[in-house]
């Protein structure tokens, strides 16, 4: 998907650069070797661009211009309409999941304006009504508590835990960080995962195994809704 | 950001965190905070008291002696729109420098496997 933007857009001066914030770089081989990407593909495994351009849950992007100046801030980056958000709810369906595809048609569907505000911005750069000043992006970037720079501490040491093989105390530190900046999925959907995938296994994205942590991506989507599950691009 | 000591110069602290001690106080970007008194005559860095003025939690892990430092926080995620420094690896853990794509557009995704 964007490997094929990155081709599209290559001639008119715009790189794709993707950054798979996994911290087991090998569950990311597998998509990054299937898409074959000719564009820088990157691997974040502390989620260091979390606090460093306040991406919070994936897929997220920010606009670079020539300069190395943020022209927008991190904001979801969906460009193809989401096929969940598409299917059909029937009554045969078991409840839980008709309530998770409900809740899936009220995320704001913003792919084709992103898309095409994307192309704009690689056709006119500065000219772009969507390419903002210094002063825009950050005033439009998400806000910054003292709770959220702590989960970032937190989330950080689960990480320098993990790494250690201390899991346990990992838990600790990624259950402190969820805590701390709730509306942060990356921090979430990162320890999730670790508990719900079996040893060797592509990454579970259900995340449904949730006795650690006392959830499930399911329960927290549900709880959040669908309306605020993403930072909508405002074009 | 995991730091192994508390004992930081000004130049250590802006490599691990982009925030440069300047005469008007700590800078990062076009951005600055007076931060008085944090700094000695030898170029020694209070970090404690620096995390204190940026609004950086500074939070220890006893069991393994090291500390690890939030982001600047009290504003936006964003304190300066200038990128800061980035470098990366690809999958084959070769490092990736950001700053070697200016002259061109970015669009810098992020994703993962999960």
């Amino acid at each position: 998907m964007w490997q094929a933007l990155h081709e599209e857009l290559e001639p008119l001066g715009l790189s794709i650069v993707t950054v798979a914030l996994d911290l087991d770089p090998e569950k990311a081989r597998t998509w990054i070797d299937a898409a074959s990407p000719t564009h820088p593909s990157l691997v974040d495994s502390h989620h260091r661009i979390d606090e460093l351009l306040g991406i919070s849950n994936v897929p997220m992007a920010v606009w670079i211009d020539e300069m190395g100046t943020l022209v927008r801030p991190a904001e979801g980056a969906s460009i193809q309409p989401s096929q969940l958000a598409a299917i059909e709810i029937t009554d045969e369906m078991p409840p839980k999941m008709q309530a998770v595809l409900r809740e899936f048609k009220q995320v704001p569907d913003t792919a084709e304006a992103y898309r095409a505000a994307i192309i704009d911005w690689a056709s006119r750069g500065a000219d772009s009504p969507y390419a903002m000043s210094p002063d825009e992006v950050i005033a439009a970037s998400q806000p910054r508590s003292a709770d959220h720079s702590r989960a970032a501490a937190c989330f950080e040491l689960g990480i320098h835990a993990e790494q250690r093989g201390d899991h346990e105390a990992a838990i600790i530190w990624w259950k402190q960080a969820h805590e701390l900046f709730p509306e942060n999925w990356t921090y979430k959907r990162q320890a999730w995962t670790i508990e719900s995938t079996p040893d060797g296994a592509d990454s579970d994205k259900a995340q449904e195994v949730q006795e650690v942590y006392g959830t499930s991506w399911s329960e927290a989507f549900l709880a959040t809704g669908g309306a605020n599950y993403t930072v909508a691009p405002n074009l | 950001m995991l730091l192994t000591t508390l004992d930081m110069t000004a130049g250590s602290f802006e490599t691990a965190t982009g925030w440069a001690a300047k005469p008007e106080g700590m800078c990062k970007g076009d951005a600055c905070v007076p931060a008085p008194g944090t700094m000695s005559p030898t170029g020694a860095l209070d970090v404690a008291a620096v995390a204190d003025r940026l609004g950086m939690a500074l939070v220890a892990d006893e069991k393994s002696g090291v500390w690890a430092l939030g982001p600047e926080s009290g504003g936006r995620a964003l304190t300066t729109a200038v990128v800061p420094e980035i470098e990366l690896p690809d999958v084959d853990g070769n490092p990736f420098n950001l700053s070697t794509m200016h002259g061109r557009k970015v669009l810098l995704v992020a994703w993962a496997s999960w």
